[in-house]
């Protein structure tokens, strides 16, 4: 079993260690957002997009398993002991797409499909870039997983080590029960495991199929739909999939809670609507005009699903960090 | 929900009256199906804008409002999940019974429905029948479909993809069920599993069984 002063003193260096890497890391990839912004803005550049989106992923890549190597030293570090009988109850074993690394997961995912993107690559590239560095600025200058991770883990895990330490027993237990409660329900969850990738995949395929909706709607030539579709219902698949594996896991671990019809609730039931009827509308393609009702749809949901992510950070409830 | 025909009456092509009259009844169903998702995501957007505003501007709002606030969205949300799966019911089955006989059941699911939750003084009651009644129905659907009962005849739909849409119309109706009756319950997981399957499984074949060629859009 490790001592409370053993594991503060680990974890400072581990911080210290993923800080060091990440302003590293930080300045790598904003260097290689440039690069690309150049890349799509000046046409002489344009035949260097490729390249310079293989640089953002590769750094961006290089952060994620910097990323992952201070999970592994979480894990092995941060043990949870029942005060009452002094065993070790588990560690912590965190995705590593929560907290301050959401952001940064999505940007990734984004980044590596406009760089394989095959169906419209030359014309659905540029705009994917400009989203993969819209969110990599985004997660390395607002959420900071290097410098500032897992703002909320932290913030408990230190309580319970500080209550731990404190001599009172009663503080101590209550700061494990809190403590557990967080381990089992939420950061070891097999739900945490299964839903937030689901939900990412899904994302980024709906970026995709946005991107080449703009195209169809300012070209206006079918095969940019077609493409559109194929992204769309790719991404359904998961979305649906890991909205429904969710719900079991919300009844049980926000028993008592206010989550249902809470903002993020809310939201993702909108997107998801909005989504089949996107997909369903489509049916009736060859109709007449229907193509705009379909874009509409499209475009609606896409919306519905930014909206969704700002929901968490805007509107407070049980699914949600405003 | 609606499935596609590949009838071609607004191009005047091979229009005969029934067939027209079917495209038309099909895609009226979509449109009904459609709106009904609108309004559920209309619903969604407006509860978490009131919700922001009540967090924002009406303190202890959690503890003491949440309780009706939960209430009202479920009052507006049963009636259109239970729209949503009439149309369901209307549309998945059309190319095995007549649409008189549709109708005929729907209407009296509906009345069978209201009636229990009358006498049992529940809605929840009342909505739990109307779905098991659903889902049994929509199981019997999928096992003819898979049969390939009633003289089926798609003139572009394969079976395959056939057999998804009433998979993922299946577990919509699971997933329904499992909210309003089965959330306490020991089969809750397995339901909401089940459920997963389904829709997303039947999706997928709903997907990639039919080809996603629409043809030309209003090209200039």
């Amino acid at each position: 079993m490790l001592t409370a002063d053993f594991i503060i003193l680990s974890l400072d260096s581990a911080r210290q260690t993923l800080a060091a890497l990440g302003q590293v890391l930080n300045v790598a990839i904003l260097v290689a957002c440039v690069a690309v912004l150049a890349a799509v803005v000046v046409p002489r550049l344009r035949p260097r997009l490729r390249m310079t989106l293989a640089g953002l992923v590769g750094a961006l890549t290089v952060g994620e398993l910097a990323l992952l190597w201070f999970h592994v030293r979480l894990w092995q570090l941060c043990q949870v002991t029942d005060p009452s009988t002094g065993l070790v109850t588990g560690s912590f074993a965190i995705p590593i797409w929560i907290e301050s690394e959401k952001l940064y997961v999505w940007a990734l995912l984004v980044a590596v499909l406009a760089l394989v993107a095959r169906r419209h690559g030359d014309e659905m590239r540029p705009i994917l870039a400009v989203g993969a560095v819209a969110l990599a600025a985004g997660a390395v200058l607002v959420s900071q997983p290097f410098t500032a991770p897992l703002p909320d883990f932290f913030a408990q895990y230190s309580s319970y080590l500080t209550a731990s330490r404190s001599g009172d027993i009663n503080m101590a237990y209550n700061a494990f029960r809190s403590a557990e409660s967080s381990r089992l329900y939420f950061y070891n969850a097999w739900y945490m495991w299964v839903h937030p990738p689901l939900l990412f995949f899904s994302y980024g395929a709906f970026v995709v199929s946005f991107a080449a909706t703009l195209l169809m709607v300012f070209r206006r030539r079918s095969s940019y739909e077609q493409t559109a579709y194929r992204w769309a219902r790719l991404g359904y698949l998961p979305l649906t999939l890991g909205m429904v594996v969710g719900m079991p896991w919300a009844i049980i671990a926000w028993s008592g809670d206010a989550w249902w019809w809470s903002g993020k609730v809310n939201m993702s039931i909108m997107m998801w609507v909005l989504y089949t009827a996107y997909l369903h509308s489509r049916i009736y393609l060859r109709r007449r005009g229907m193509w705009k009702v379909v874009a509409v749809l499209a475009v609606l949901s896409f919306v519905a699903l930014v909206l969704t992510y700002i929901t968490t950070y805007v509107v407070p409830g049980a699914h949600s960090v405003a | 929900m609606a499935e596609k025909t590949e009838h071609t009456s607004e191009t005047g092509s091979s229009g005969t009256g029934s067939r027209s009259r079917r495209a038309g009844w099909d895609f009226s169903l979509m449109v009904a199906t459609v709106g009904l998702l609108g309004a559920l995501g209309l619903q969604s957007l407006v509860g978490t804008l009131f919700s922001w505003w009540a967090y924002r501007t009406v303190p202890g709002w959690e503890q003491t409002g949440y309780a009706g606030f939960i209430d009202v969205m479920n009052l507006i949300a049963g009636p259109l999940v239970v729209a949503l799966i009439v149309v369901m019911g209307l549309c998945v089955p059309k190319r095995l019974f007549s649409r008189r006989t549709l109708l005929v059941v729907s209407a009296g699911m509906l009345v069978l429905g209201a009636g229990v939750g009358v006498v049992r003084g529940s809605f929840l009651t009342g909505l739990g029948v109307y779905l098991g009644v659903s889902a049994f129905i929509q199981v019997a659907v999928v096992v003819l479909t898979i049969a390939d009962a009633g003289g089926l005849e798609y003139v572009t739909e394969g079976r395959l993809a056939k057999v998804g849409s009433g998979l993922l119309h299946l577990g919509f109706i699971v997933f329904a069920l499992t909210i309003v009756a089965l959330q306490s319950s020991s089969m809750m997981m397995l339901a909401f599993m089940t459920a997963g399957v389904l829709l997303t499984g039947g999706s997928a074949m709903s997907f990639y069984a039919r080809s996603s060629s629409r043809g030309p859009v209003d090209e200039r």
